[in-house]
């Protein structure tokens, strides 16, 4: 890694997860370093989708640290709402407001979360909604708008609060394919910016071109992990071989 | 999101997992609302107790078996009157929601006029009806029509509007089909939408049951020996009013209890929601 | 008798009835509100002891048959020693009632809010009360609209268990019975009232399904 002086913006130490007799996380330890993009790819049922959202507290863990630039992850009321509101994510099911119009998705956070005042926020707002590319949609309820076009303005709802790192968990799984680039293409946008992201995917164009670390998972564990030329050419355990063979062609 | 142990309901999902000052608050907050929950119960047994309705006399009848024949007679009056009146609803109800589907314009209206005005009027005013204005016209009815047919009559209104949802569920694209086919719209109806229809709506129906239960308690009114009528019988005998009618009620809330879980059984069996 | 001669006899009680149904129906359909909300706030707290005696409260009053319910009211609470006047105990029958379906009615419309909703309005640091008052209540509220209709239809016509217990003015089913009792009022008699139900049942659900178009949210 190339930042190893500097504090990650994330760090999981030891993590481990259980759900009942399941172990679905096992010893977790990773790094984020600043401006890094890492992809997590892994069968389904590998954890991957877990480990993303326990970097915010939306899963649990049973062991381990959770760590956000050096401090641990607080374990409820304001100061963990607080650290939340520092970290963006992205769900696979957009999980927009149903009752509230895109701009107030969007303002939803600044106004209310970092106390901005409502002009600021919408100028902000229609802002990043042009820079995903729905401007003209602002006013529409989200039900009114294509998956694709949801899941860009759910990219902009986390923008708008200015986020340290952002967590992609498998934002094109639920989209139709002719929709993904179009949310792909933000993605990378993003990436280029210098944001540090999380993406758990499926994608592994995205992943082979824009990630500077592949992590792969398999039963709750880091199997591997490296660069994406090297994972994707050469990858080294069988776990990983066969996985990358299963899914090849599609 | 394969890897979630349970799908949690919006009731748990509203709160996170808690850390340990929260987990600390709700066993605090558990403890006081647990001691208050007892101290009402232990209020109102009290108050049962200084009153004397805990006396042994008021409760002794329910060891006799006679009590309970007596009952188990008045609620088999019950369920007569509860089948009766569903199984008419149910004919009504279909013919109220196929008028009002037919397409012909003023069999709709009427239909649609009706449906409404049964759902809109109380059953204790169509009991009246049947009590005391058709008599007047010199009709004569034996008590257990008196209260089966408006009861039947209530219900005919809202089992219309249930069929009519369950009709409207099944998938357009299918009539379409059907007439593509070159099948009658009559038939489609009968053979291809009405069996599917009746499949996303038997939840309902049954659930429904419960609204007729409930409007059987009115044939004290008629004087119909249902459980009710048969309870207030008991009372002037025994003299025993609060414990008599706390045990008449416990039966009804069972009943309709066990109906509502049947509803749900179902409709959880065949995937179905259930229309209220 | 035709139309003009119970009009003429009847006409004033007709009034008062209706007028009486209807301050009883708004009057109920107030409290049915407030103790709905209650109840449902009951059944969603994080403390095990109020969601059982919610979910129980549910459970008896959405079961209990109307006049079960008022008998027990008027004639067992007095052995208990506690007496209200007759149209008290009504408006209390069916506000125990009418609140058990309006908790239930409450709690669909916070279960069509998907759990996604609430994750992200987490991930984005609002505080549990933020969401509940953003997020949850809103949409609760709007998709409650359409059963709340029907529900304050139904407690109109519950209002009609008021003719089963000697109420002074009598309401629109009690003026029936007593305007038959005396006179062969026929089916006319039958139909004012009837009409007067009816009706008003048209115009709460005209409205209510105008308020529903306007608030409902797509999905």
């Amino acid at each position: 890694m190339e930042h190893v002086d500097e504090t990650p913006v994330i760090e999981l130490r030891h993590v481990d997860k259980h759900y009942g007799d399941l172990h679905v996380l096992r010893d977790i330890n990773l790094k984020i370093a600043r401006g890094e993009v890492l992809v997590v790819i892994g069968p389904s049922g590998s954890g991957k989708s877990t480990m993303c959202r326990t970097i915010n507290r939306l899963e649990t863990i049973d062991s381990g640290e959770v760590l956000i630039e050096g401090k641990p992850l607080p374990s409820e009321g304001r100061e963990l709402a607080a650290m939340r509101a520092e970290l963006g994510m992205v769900f696979q099911q957009f999980n927009l407001f149903a009752h509230k119009t895109i701009l107030e998705n969007v303002t939803m956070g600044p106004i209310e979360v970092l106390h901005m005042k409502r002009e600021e926020a919408e100028a902000r707002a229609m802002e990043l909604l042009a820079r995903v590319g729905v401007a003209e949609q602002a006013n529409k309820l989200p039900a009114q708008l294509s998956g694709g076009q949801q899941q860009r303005v759910a990219i902009a709802r986390s923008l708008a609060m200015n986020p340290k790192a952002m967590m992609f968990d498998e934002p094109t799984s639920a989209l139709d394919p002719e929709m993904i680039n179009e949310v792909l293409d933000v993605m990378v946008e993003l990436a280029r910016g210098g944001m540090t992201m999380v993406v758990v995917t499926h994608e592994m164009n995205f992943a082979r071109r824009v990630s500077d670390r592949v992590v792969f998972m398999a039963d709750g564990q880091i199997v591997e992990q490296g660069a994406p030329d090297e994972f994707f050419d050469h990858p080294k355990t069988k776990r990983a071989q066969d996985f990358l063979n299963s899914i090849k062609g599609h | 999101m394969s890897n979630h142990a349970k799908p949690l309901s919006i009731r748990d999902a509203l709160y996170e997992q808690p850390g340990p000052r929260t987990r600390r608050r709700v066993a605090i907050g558990t403890a006081i609302t647990a001691v208050l929950v007892i101290v009402g119960i232990g209020l109102i047994i009290r108050q049962f107790y200084i009153t004397g309705q805990l006396a042994p006399r008021y409760w002794t009848f329910l060891a006799q078996p006679t009590t309970w024949r007596f009952l188990l007679q008045g609620f088999r009056g019950t369920i007569s009157v509860a089948l009766a009146a569903g199984v008419i609803a149910l004919v009504l109800g279909a013919v109220l929601m196929l008028g009002r589907t037919s397409g012909i314009k003023p069999v709709a209206a009427v239909c649609r006029v009706v449906t409404d005005f049964f759902r809109g009027v109380p059953s204790l005013l169509l009991i009246y009806f049947f009590f005391l204005v058709v008599p007047q016209y010199g009709i004569r009815l034996s008590s257990f029509w008196m209260i089966t047919l408006p009861v039947a009559l209530a219900a005919s209104g809202v089992l219309a509007e249930v069929l009519r949802a369950g009709v409207n569920a099944v998938p357009r694209g299918q009539v379409e089909a059907a007439l593509s086919l070159g099948m009658r719209p009559g038939r489609i109806m009968m053979k291809i939408v009405l069996p599917q229809a009746i499949r996303f709506v038997i939840p309902s129906l049954i659930s429904q049951l419960v609204v007729v239960v409930k409007d059987t308690t009115l044939a004290y009114v008629v004087s119909y020996p249902d459980l009710m009528q048969n309870a207030r019988v008991l009372i002037t005998n025994y003299d025993a009013l609060v414990s008599m009618y706390f045990t008449v009620a416990v039966v009804y809330i069972l009943v309709n209890f066990a109906i509502n879980k049947l509803s749900a059984l179902v409709a959880e069996r065949l995937g179905v929601k259930i229309i209220r | 008798m035709g139309l003009s001669e119970l009009l003429s006899t009847y006409g004033q009680d007709y009034l008062t009835a209706l007028l009486t149904t209807w301050w009883m129906t708004t009057v109920t359909f107030a409290f049915v509100m407030v103790l709905s909300i209650a109840i449902t706030v009951m059944r969603v707290s994080p403390l095990r002891p109020l969601r059982v005696v919610g979910d129980f409260y549910v459970q008896v009053f959405r079961n209990i048959p109307g006049v079960a319910l008022l008998i027990i009211i008027v004639y067992a609470l007095p052995n208990l020693r506690l007496v209200l006047d007759y149209t008290t105990c009504v408006i209390v029958t069916v506000i125990l009632m009418g609140s058990a379906f309006g908790s239930e009615n409450f709690m669909s419309g916070i279960n069509t809010i998907g759990v996604g909703q609430i994750e992200a309005a987490r991930s984005l640091g609002m505080t549990f009360g933020q969401i509940i008052w953003k997020i949850v209540i809103p949409q609760a509220l709007r998709s409650a609209v359409l059963p709340m209709t029907n529900l304050l239809i139904a407690v109109m016509l519950s209002t009609s268990l008021g003719s089963q217990v000697p109420m002074s003015p009598d309401e629109l089913t009690g003026i029936v019975s007593y305007i038959n009792t005396r006179s062969t009022g026929g089916i006319l008699a039958f139909l004012i009232a009837a009409i007067g139900y009816a009706g008003t049942a048209a115009v709460i659900a005209f409205i209510g399904n105008r308020l529903d178009k306007k608030v409902r949210i797509l999905r």
